[in-house]
């Protein structure tokens, strides 16, 4: 019997952890004389079970993350979008400071998010060096070679929108089928790219071997990073509203920028503490002397 | 069920968590001493279903060295969690014993 070969039931981070050990446990099983029927089968269900547990946790996790601020907007449009024409047709006219104010949160929104990935990436920098030169390269080739080809497809798409928006008018544009189902096609090799090279990013930084304060940075620029990333949703709500003088979109971008700004302590709090429990893991800072350090830091 | 995930006695997580409670053991170790003290005979899936669910609930933790036959070691929390199942237990046990009329010993 392969006995590798039973490891591809299960999934491929679980077999990158535990594989090997895995592996040495049925070979001492095998020398012992056991059937290997029983063994075999034993294998793929607890593989078929691993995948359903990760599944199920990821599913879990995804909701999770799910934007509560997303879900608002979703269900303030339908309900917004529910009113009677006459209370629309009331909107205020639109202001230009709701509209400079929100054009400035989404530029520095997308510059914050833009300098926080710069800075992960270069605190990760030497640990991923380390990583290629000892052969990792062949780990994540598969999945950056999946995430360049649905790049080149989405940079495919968008330089043909460029073309066809060039070649016609607005209103061949607007009347266009063929446009409008290369937007969704361009929009989703878009989406899918994102997924593809988050995949790759994550699979490429379990095998990273970061320094304690580079490990100890990483809560602290994700949590700027997503704060930034909840600024743009309302950020760009706003300018809609200006934009089209429109007062459900306002009561939108609002509601989800009062949520931002209520969940937002939160998970920097979060992170903060995760950062210090990290440190004070790797014994770089002791509990007890850390805050009056800060403190008098502060002070002085 | 409990927050450790203790269930039965014959539960691959609590069998793994007594096994460990005198010293760190690697899988095959592992499944020899479970056979030895409860006569359950756990495969290797069922064995690192549970070691894969124990580490993710930080009850149990991986020790360095010879990363094919990777040692084990119950963690603080873990015995906490044997402990509070072993005290349910023995109730369980002793309610029964009582009410059955059994000599305890």
């Amino acid at each position: 019997m392969k006995a590798a070969r039973l490891l591809r039931w299960y999934p491929r981070a679980w077999r990158e952890r535990y594989g090997e050990e895995l592996l040495a446990l049925i070979q001492d099983t095998l020398d012992e004389g056991r059937p290997t029927w029983r063994l075999r089968l034993g294998v793929v269900r607890g593989g078929l079970r691993e995948r359903v547990h990760q599944a199920v946790r990821a599913g879990t996790a995804a909701a999770k993350r799910t934007s509560t601020g997303l879900l608002i907007t979703v269900v303030a449009a339908m309900i917004l979008g529910s009113l009677p024409w006459d209370l629309k047709a009331s909107l205020p006219p639109a202001r230009a400071w709701q509209k400079t104010a929100a054009f400035d949160a989404l530029v520095g929104a997308f510059a914050v998010t833009g300098v926080v990935v710069l800075a992960s990436g270069l605190v990760a920098a030497p640990a991923f060096i380390a990583f290629l030169r000892e052969g990792g390269w062949q780990q994540i080739r598969r999945r950056v070679a999946w995430a360049a080809g649905a790049t080149v497809a989405a940079g495919g798409g968008l330089a043909g929108l460029f073309l066809a928006e060039r070649s016609m008018s607005s209103a061949q544009v607007n009347h266009s089928w063929a446009y409008g189902i290369g937007v969704v096609a361009t929009t989703a090799a878009l989406v899918v790219a994102s997924g593809l090279w988050a995949s790759a990013v994550t699979a490429t930084a379990k095998h990273l071997k970061l320094a304690t304060r580079a490990r100890a940075a990483q809560p602290l620029l994700a949590a700027v990073t997503l704060t930034a990333a909840q600024v743009i949703l309302p950020a760009n709500l706003i300018l809609l509203a200006a934009a089209q003088s429109s007062l459900p979109w306002l009561v939108v971008g609002v509601t989800n920028l009062a949520l931002v700004g209520f969940v937002t302590p939160r998970f920097v709090g979060r992170a903060v503490r995760q950062s210090r429990r990290l440190r004070v893991a790797s014994g770089k800072m002791t509990v007890n002397r850390s805050p009056q350090r800060t403190h008098g830091r502060h002070r002085a | 069920m409990a927050p450790s995930g203790l269930r039965r006695v014959n539960d691959p997580p609590l069998l793994i968590l007594v096994s460990l409670a005198d010293g760190p053991k690697h899988g095959h170790a592992l499944a020899k001493d479970i056979e030895d003290f409860a006569g359950v005979r756990l495969g290797p899936g069922a064995l690192y279903g549970a070691i894969t669910r124990l580490v993710e609930r930080g009850l149990i933790e991986p020790l360095g060295g010879d990363d094919r036959r990777r040692p084990y070691q119950i963690t603080p929390p873990g015995s906490a969690a044997l402990a509070g199942a072993l005290a349910d237990m023995r109730r369980i046990t002793r309610a029964g014993v009582s009410r059955l009329g059994l000599d305890p010993a």
